[in-house]
């Protein structure tokens, strides 16, 4: 399984960005090996509208199976996020990455 | 198992001139120091007007884009101007030259154009200021350029600034005062919010734009309250919004009565919760339901 989160830093100890549009990074944990993969989001918070539509490409891009965020993506990066199969998980911000990968293990985080 | 202890409250509305930005203003001086204010209604920035910023620091915005015809790679073709869907682009004087404030920052004319002698500037659209309010509180807002228009990337620096001063003076509150509608800049000032102050008023569209709002609030599953000003203006309508509460089982704060001491006060500056009234009262009785909603949730 290959876990995204949005993320404001780029270890296990960052939090999460409650942000889903302009996140300051997403980082990706492959269950597989174990890798952590870290991507610059950083030129999308420069965009002043439709910031959550980029970051729904990008995150199409790195093909996902579960994605981990705070409030949760807007209504338009939602319809483009439908059109791949990937479970969305919220109401991880305030949590540390690694708080909100065990959450999610324990099911405690809710899905959209 | 939140890592730290810091509250953030967004009040939003719908509907714009239900008195969002009077009740949000009596809110800061309510909390006092202990809140970080955040100015995101920047369109109609006018919460200075109450708390008194001093406009201590200051840094320029850039956002979005601004077509730039260079007029010695120009042909002269007109293709630019063919496209522009904001006619921003006239032939003068043997030019072809751009209309600043017409101009959307779209970059179709930099798409199309042959001899790629337009680029896209980044172009500047206001300040963003970290103030000292007269409450002794910090207020981050900002102020726009002239036909500059209020975006998501600017909410989102109000909030990661007053997030962040919120962080580094241990601040339990922040208080953001967010923009009417439901779109980009509202979506932006409820990322990462605890708790949502809904106000509306007694009338068609602020039941209608009520309706939307709590729609988008479901979808991001934050907790709300809601307050009716001026509920005495329509009691029939006001009936209608508090059925409509009931139905999304969203709390209702309190209801406020039409009171002419509101704008009194505010023609001298000052917040209804300065001097006693009974509105006083209620208001101070809104913050305390408010942070216990939010006690509640911490646990």
């Amino acid at each position: 399984m290959r876990i995204a989160f949005t993320s404001a830093g780029t270890t296990w100890d960052s939090l999460i960005d409650p942000r889903f549009g302009r996140t300051e990074y997403i980082i990706v944990h492959d269950e597989g090996n174990q890798g952590l993969i870290v991507v610059d989001n950083s030129a999308v918070k420069n965009e002043a509208h439709g910031a959550g539509i980029v970051t729904a490409r990008k995150i199409f891009e790195l093909k996902p199976d579960v994605l981990i965020t705070g409030n949760g993506p807007g209504e338009n990066a939602a319809n483009a996020l439908r059109h791949i199969k990937m479970r969305i998980f919220t109401g991880a911000h305030n949590m540390t990455l690694r708080q909100a990968y065990t959450q999610y293990k324990s099911g405690k985080l809710k899905e959209i | 198992m939140p890592v730290r202890n810091m509250s953030e409250i967004v009040v939003l509305s719908g509907k714009g001139g239900t008195g969002k930005t009077s009740i949000t203003s009596s809110l800061a001086v309510l909390a006092g120091n202990k809140a970080v204010i955040g100015d995101c209604d920047v369109d109609a920035a006018n919460m200075y007007l109450l708390l008194e910023p001093d406009f201590g620091k200051t840094f320029e915005f850039y956002s979005g884009g601004l077509a730039v015809i260079d007029h010695d790679l120009c042909s002269r073709c007109g293709k630019c101007a063919d496209v522009c869907r904001f006619n921003a682009i006239s032939y003068i004087n043997d030019q072809y030259r751009v209309n600043s404030l017409d101009c959307e920052g779209c970059a179709y004319c930099e798409k199309i154009c042959p001899t790629h002698a337009i680029i896209m500037q980044e172009r500047k659209s206001g300040c963003v200021y970290i103030s000292e309010t007269r409450i002794g509180s910090t207020m981050v807002h900002a102020r726009l350029d002239i036909a500059a228009e209020n975006s998501g990337k600017l909410v989102a620096r109000v909030k990661n600034e007053a997030r962040a001063i919120a962080a580094r003076e241990n601040k339990p509150y922040i208080i953001v005062d967010g923009s009417p509608g439901i779109g980009c800049p509202v979506i932006s000032s409820l990322a990462g919010a605890n708790y949502v102050i809904l106000i509306t008023e007694p009338s068609m569209s602020g039941l209608h734009d009520l309706r939307r709002i709590v729609t988008l609030i479901k979808k991001f599953r934050i907790s709300a309250g809601c307050i009716v000003n001026k509920y005495d203006l329509n009691e029939e309508k006001t009936s209608e919004i508090k059925q409509f509460l009931q139905g999304e089982q969203m709390m209702h704060l309190a209801d406020l009565p039409y009171d002419i001491h509101f704008t009194q006060m505010m023609i001298e500056g000052k917040t209804i919760v300065e001097f006693p009234s009974p509105l006083k009262y209620t208001l101070e009785n809104i913050w305390e339901k408010v942070k216990k909603q939010l006690d509640i949730k911490d646990q």
